[in-house]
Formats: C-alpha cells, structure tokens, sequence
C-alpha cells in the first residue's frame, strides 16, 4: 500500500513536467495563434513517445499503466494542456488500422473529440484534425471527417478550438469500456493538476503582494481560502491516485473510485480556480493573467467523460471493497 | 502507487473481523453518567483481556505495535462491526496520555501508569485550555510553585471532558511565573482525587455534561509527576496534540463512509413532507451521493498519509486538513439526515443512542471547535503546508 508516485513513476513525472514547460507553456495561450496545438508540437509530442505511453506494447505503445496516464495528464493540466494530447493517447487505443494508429502516435495524423450535444456534435480540438473519435460509457469510435459540414463557434477556452457538425453516424465498437475510463482518468489528472496550479499561482502571489503595509498571505482573508483551496487539491489528488491504482490493479470497485476522482477533481478545478481568480484581485480578472485560463479550461474538462449529474447518479448506490 | 495489502495485513483483518463479530457489546451504551463510563471500562478491559488493547502503541509497552495501515485496519473493522464508538472515557488515556507518558515519561511513570490505561482501570481526562487560554493555549495562567517534592497549583482549567469520571489528568501550567507564553510551562500527572480540586459540570447544547471546569486550590502534585522537563512543557503538550493530529482521527474518517451508507439506506425509507421517498429527492440524493465521494477520498487521504508515515516513520503535516475535511463532511451529513428526518430530528433530550442523529448533529459543533478549531487548521495549513507569511 502506497499512495503517491513512487521510483520510475517520479520519473516519468519529472519527465513530462519538464518537457510540458519548455514546449507548452501556459504562455502561449496569450499569443493569438496560442488555441489549439500546431502540428510542430503535435509532432514534437509524437517523437517524444507520450501519445503512446500507455498503448499496448502490441500496438506499438510503451504499454504503461493508468498510473502513468495519470501522472502525465496531471502535469498536461498543470499547463493547461489541450483536451487534444488526451485525444490523441485514446484514438491511439481505439483505432484498428495499424497505418493509421501509427500516424496518430506519431502525431501526423491529427484527431479531435466528438461529443453529442442534442442534434448536434462539438467537435473539440485541433482545427487540423482529419478524424474524430467519440467516447461513450462503453463504446468509443472513430470516424473521417472528410465530407462532413463543419461550422466554427467561438470557444470560451483559450486552449481549444469548438466547431459543430450535424451527428454523424460512426461505426459501433465493440465494448470499449476501457477508453472511456482512460478518458475520465485523464480528464480527472488534468483537472487535479489545474487545481494544484492555481493554488501554487495564488500561493507565490501571496508571499509578495503587499497591502496595508502587508504580505497579503498573512491576512487571514487570504490565508484561509489558500487553506480550503489545498484540502480541496488533497483530497481529489488522494482520490485520483486511489482511482489510477485500482485501474492498474484491476480491481472491481475501480470504476467507483474512478467516478469519485472525477467528481471531486472537478469540483476542486472549479473552486481553486474560482479563488485562485478572487483572491489575486483586480489583476486576476485581466486578460493578460493566467488565473481565467485554469477557470475557463476547468470548466471544459469537468463537462468530458462525466459530468456532476451522471457521476452522483453511479455514486449513490455505488459500492467498494476493503 | 499500490493499493495491496499484505499477506499479514490481510490476516490481520481477519482476525480482528472474527473477533469483534462476536465480542462487541450486544447492549446500547448508556448515554451518560457512571453508567457510560463503567461500560467504557468494561469493554476496554474485554479488549485488553483478549489481547486487542492499545492498537497504536508499541509492543514494548503493553501494545500492539501495529503499522499505520494496520490501525487503519483495526478502526475499519471496528466501525463495520459497529463497535462501541472510540471516542469515549477512555479516548484521552488511550490517544494522549499513554503515548505521551511513552514518549517523555520516566520509567516509574510507564510502569504505573500505561498497564492501569490499557486494562482500563485509569481513566484520563486533558487540562490545557482555561477560560482565557482556548485557541491560543500558550497565553495559560493556571499557575504552580514548587515546595519541596511537590509543586502547588492553583488556577482553573477550560472544558475537561470526563473529569468526573478520570483518575488522571494530563495538567499544563505555568511554573516559571516571570515567563511569557510558551517558555516557562510543566506538563503534570495530575491525581483527580487530589484534595483542593473543585469540578463544575458545564452544560452543552447537547444537552449533557460531558465537559467541565476543574478548580485548583493549591493542589499538592509530586515532582515526580511531572512529565519531561519542568519548564519544558510546552514540548510535551506538542507531542501530546501531535498524537491527535497524526492518529486520534482514523477512526472518525473511516466511519464516515459507514454513517453515509446508513443515511442512504434511510433516505430509501423515509419519506418527505410531501410523501416523497426521500431518495427520489434529487436535492438529497446528489448530496447523500457527493457526500460518498468525499468519504472515500478521505479514505484515500488517510491510506496516503499513513502509508508516507509508515515508511518516513514522521507523521506529515496532514492532519489538520483532514481534520477539516472530517468534521466538515460529518456536519454536512447531520444537517442533511436532518433534512430528511423532519420533524423526528427535532424530538431530543440528550440520550445520544434514543437520537443519534440529533446528537451528532449538535456534536459537529463540538467536532469543528474541540482539539483546534477550524480556523486553527486553516492557520497551520497556512504555515506548515503552504509556507505563506505568518499573522502572529
């Protein structure tokens, strides 16, 4: 029994982390080319193998766990990752053609995510994207968007593009109750690493703003919500890491956990980000700060691969073992 | 990351499951008085007798010696068991006293004192606060003055709980009269029965006395009884309160999950004002529902800190925000049975097994102000974990 990353899982964290800050910084999302990932960084992820982290090996993969995918959705949030790196690692798992897959991994080929809105699909991701894949419960397709009538909206993330297309009728899967999972446990890291930087933002600010003659975090006022903010991240961290090891161990009750580390990684994004924005003041609601990034993309994730509604459903009659 | 338990640990689930199906009292704690506190004594001593006293201390002093995760065990079981609950007469003795007696006590003190804690026969009671000295324990007046082989004390002390029923308390005072907050203080092995004590009940909104005043005229306690270093004491009372911190909540976190799944239960009985089931409520099904999810992170949380404590062997600095969480969760879930009960929630006089709702409901004040109030968690989650700029 160990709860925290650990050995070669550190490791891999370090790893992601360090290369996320010099090829994804949060800052490019402030240049007005910044939504989306270009194609040079798709490849550039590609090469580095993270879209296949944890593919099968048969498959051409690193064959790595949930745990891994955890860690490394973790520091995609903490920089604001698009929701396409997670997009990618699932159209990789869900794909048959070989060709195909390997044009994925490698990051030439670039997919987006489909999701069904009334009569309608969002199609979320990169504008390049020739493919789409959507994700339900237990089934998970992908499908060519050549030939399909797709209209741009506006998207209030910075981090993504948002267009609409009529629903288009893809090929069932088989059951593929797998990739959903990977996809709420992605969705869920990157969340929980949203809400750790938007504590760490707020907590570097308040060691150096000064009012009333000052440091802002030693008034209370500010001190107290920094508290809240950090027992919110600790629990929903503790709950994704309990979540990505039943993943990998297999066990029965992992889709419970799963569904409670999403829970509470989308409430813990949206309230740190929430306060992380207040509590900086004034500068916290301009454009040129990164506090609205966190709130906007949080508020993207926590609607993917389970949203409140659906999660309290599963929860409430929901049981785990020892 | 893991999640795997051990051949041993598995075992010892087990063993502690079979147990306690057949040991745990079949009668109802009575809610208070001599009544409550022989009961306590008499399932401490059925625990001790069968070898299942003293889960946190270690085998050289009459425990168990268990891992972390071992105790986490234990209070698992106990609460699937529904044990009688652990915070009872015998909690200060057993979560404070006892381990800090191991940890800064003499020989002669473990050998008197820790065989009466884990048979039960000593009962403790805590006398930090005062009526000017809560939350900012270190400003305590209560004074003493050596006099020979003993030293006289004189002053009162703040919200004893047990103090009626304890043989023991566990006295902070000042004994330096020229020092200033935390300098100057003795941590004292205090005889209840000692002449020149004076206990005043203090009536709750629980509608019991389970807390008290406790007077002292120039009450005669022997040097002997001091514990670590006369003037010294307030590193004494750190690791008393760090045993809090680190272990005296796993049970309360572990039951959450238990208590949430006895509330869903109720809500697929019980129906609303307008005849609602009150699972069909959607209002009260999602909260019912998040408040599982956070039982089970808390859990999570838990397994993580112990399992870090377990191979640093230093408890981490996260026990005060799972005492936050704890005590947050425990009253959202009370307002919410409340909500559901009606007008049943609103019949009480005090007996806490008759209306345990109720009672926990009036308890989760108790819960968010005993042992640090939250906004003493929020202060040493600002320094310790976060490292912002301190206020004091």
């Amino acid at each position: 029994m160990y709860l925290a990353p650990d050995g070669d899982e550190v490791d891999i964290a370090n790893a992601a982390g360090g290369f996320l800050t010099e090829a994804m910084s949060i800052d490019r999302l402030h240049a007005s080319a910044g939504a989306d990932m270009s194609a040079a960084l798709r490849r550039q992820i590609g090469d580095m193998g993270w879209f296949a982290l944890a593919l099968p090996e048969s498959a051409g993969g690193s064959g790595l766990s949930s745990v891994e995918h955890a860690l490394f959705f973790r520091e995609v949030g903490r920089h604001c990752g698009p929701i396409d790196v997670l997009t990618q690692c699932l159209a990789a798992m869900v794909v048959d053609d070989a060709d195909l897959r390997a044009r994925i991994v490698s990051g030439e080929t670039a997919v987006a995510l489909a999701v069904r809105d009334g009569s309608h699909m969002r199609l979320l991701g990169s504008h390049e994207a020739t493919h789409a894949i959507e994700v339900g419960q237990d089934y998970a397709s992908l499908t060519s968007l050549a030939g399909i009538d797709i209209e741009p909206r506006p998207s209030l993330d910075p981090a993504m593009s948002m267009r609409l297309t009529p629903v288009f009728a893809a090929p069932a899967g088989s059951d593929q109750s797998h990739i959903w999972r990977m996809g709420a446990l992605g969705t869920a890291a990157m969340l929980v690493g949203i809400a750790e930087a938007s504590l760490d933002q707020i907590v570097e600010y308040a060691k150096v703003r000064e009012t009333f003659g000052k440091k802002i975090g030693s008034w209370q006022a500010v001190r107290h919500p920094c508290a809240d903010m950090a027992v919110r991240l600790e629990s929903a961290r503790s709950q994704l890491w309990f979540a990505a090891a039943a993943m990998k161990e297999g066990r029965s009750d992992a889709a419970v956990h799963l569904d409670a580390a999403k829970l509470l990684a989308n409430q813990a994004a949206m309230a740190n980000a929430d306060s992380n924005i207040q509590l900086h003041g004034g500068i916290g609601v301009t454009d040129e700060h990164n506090a609205h990034l966190f709130l906007k993309h949080a508020l993207v994730l926590s609607k993917l691969f389970g949203a409140k509604r659906s999660l309290l459903g599963r929860l409430l009659h929901a049981c785990v073992e020892d | 990351m893991d999640l795997q338990y051990s051949q041993s640990d598995q075992d010892f689930r087990q063993r502690a499951r079979a147990w306690l199906s057949t040991n745990v009292p079949t009668s109802p704690r009575p809610a208070n008085g001599h009544g409550a506190e022989q009961f306590d004594r008499d399932w401490q001593r059925k625990m001790y007798e069968h070898g299942w006293a003293g889960v946190s201390w270690p085998k050289e002093f009459g425990g168990l010696g268990l891992s972390g995760l071992q105790q986490v065990i234990w209070y698992e079981e106990l609460a699937r068991a529904r044990a009688p609950h652990y915070i009872n007469t015998t909690y200060v003795a057993l979560m404070h006293a006892g381990p800090t007696v191991i940890a800064r006590g003499t020989d002669a003190q473990r050998a008197f004192h820790l065989p009466r804690i884990l048979s039960g026969d000593a009962l403790w009671c805590q006398g930090f606060s005062e009526p000017n000295a809560g939350s900012d324990l270190a400003s305590l007046k209560t004074r003493g003055v050596i006099d020979g082989d003993d030293i006289v004390v004189t002053g009162a002390k703040m919200w004893t709980t047990d103090a009626k029923h304890a043989d023991y308390q566990e006295l902070l005072i000042r004994t330096d009269p020229d020092s200033q907050r935390h300098k100057g203080l003795t941590w004292l092995i205090c005889d209840m029965k000692s002449p020149g004590m004076d206990i005043k009940p203090i009536r709750t909104m629980l509608k019991d006395e389970h807390v008290n005043m406790v007077f002292y005229d120039e009450v005669r306690v022997p040097l002997a009884n001091v514990v670590g270093e006369i003037n010294q004491g307030w590193s004494t009372a750190m690791a008393t309160l760090s045993f809090e911190r680190g272990i005296g909540f796993i049970g309360d976190q572990l039951e959450l999950y238990e208590r949430v799944g006895r509330a869903i239960d109720m809500a697929a009985k019980i129906r609303l004002e307008d005849g609602t089931l009150a699972i069909d409520d959607a209002g009260i099904s999602q909260k019912l529902a998040s408040l599982k999810a956070d039982a089970l992170a808390i859990r999570a949380m838990t397994l993580a800190d112990i399992a870090e404590t377990d191979r640093s062997g230093v408890p981490g600095p996260k026990g005060s925000m799972m005492k936050l969480l704890v005590t947050g969760a425990h009253k959202a879930l009370s307002e919410l049975v409340g909500d559901m009960m009606g007008w049943d929630f609103l019949e009480f006089d005090g007996d806490r097994s008759a209306h345990p709702w109720t009672y926990d409901y009036l308890w989760s004040w108790v819960f968010t102000i005993s042992g640090g109030t939250s906004e003493i968690q929020r202060e040493n989650i600002a320094d310790r974990v976060l490292g912002l700029p301190r206020a004091r």
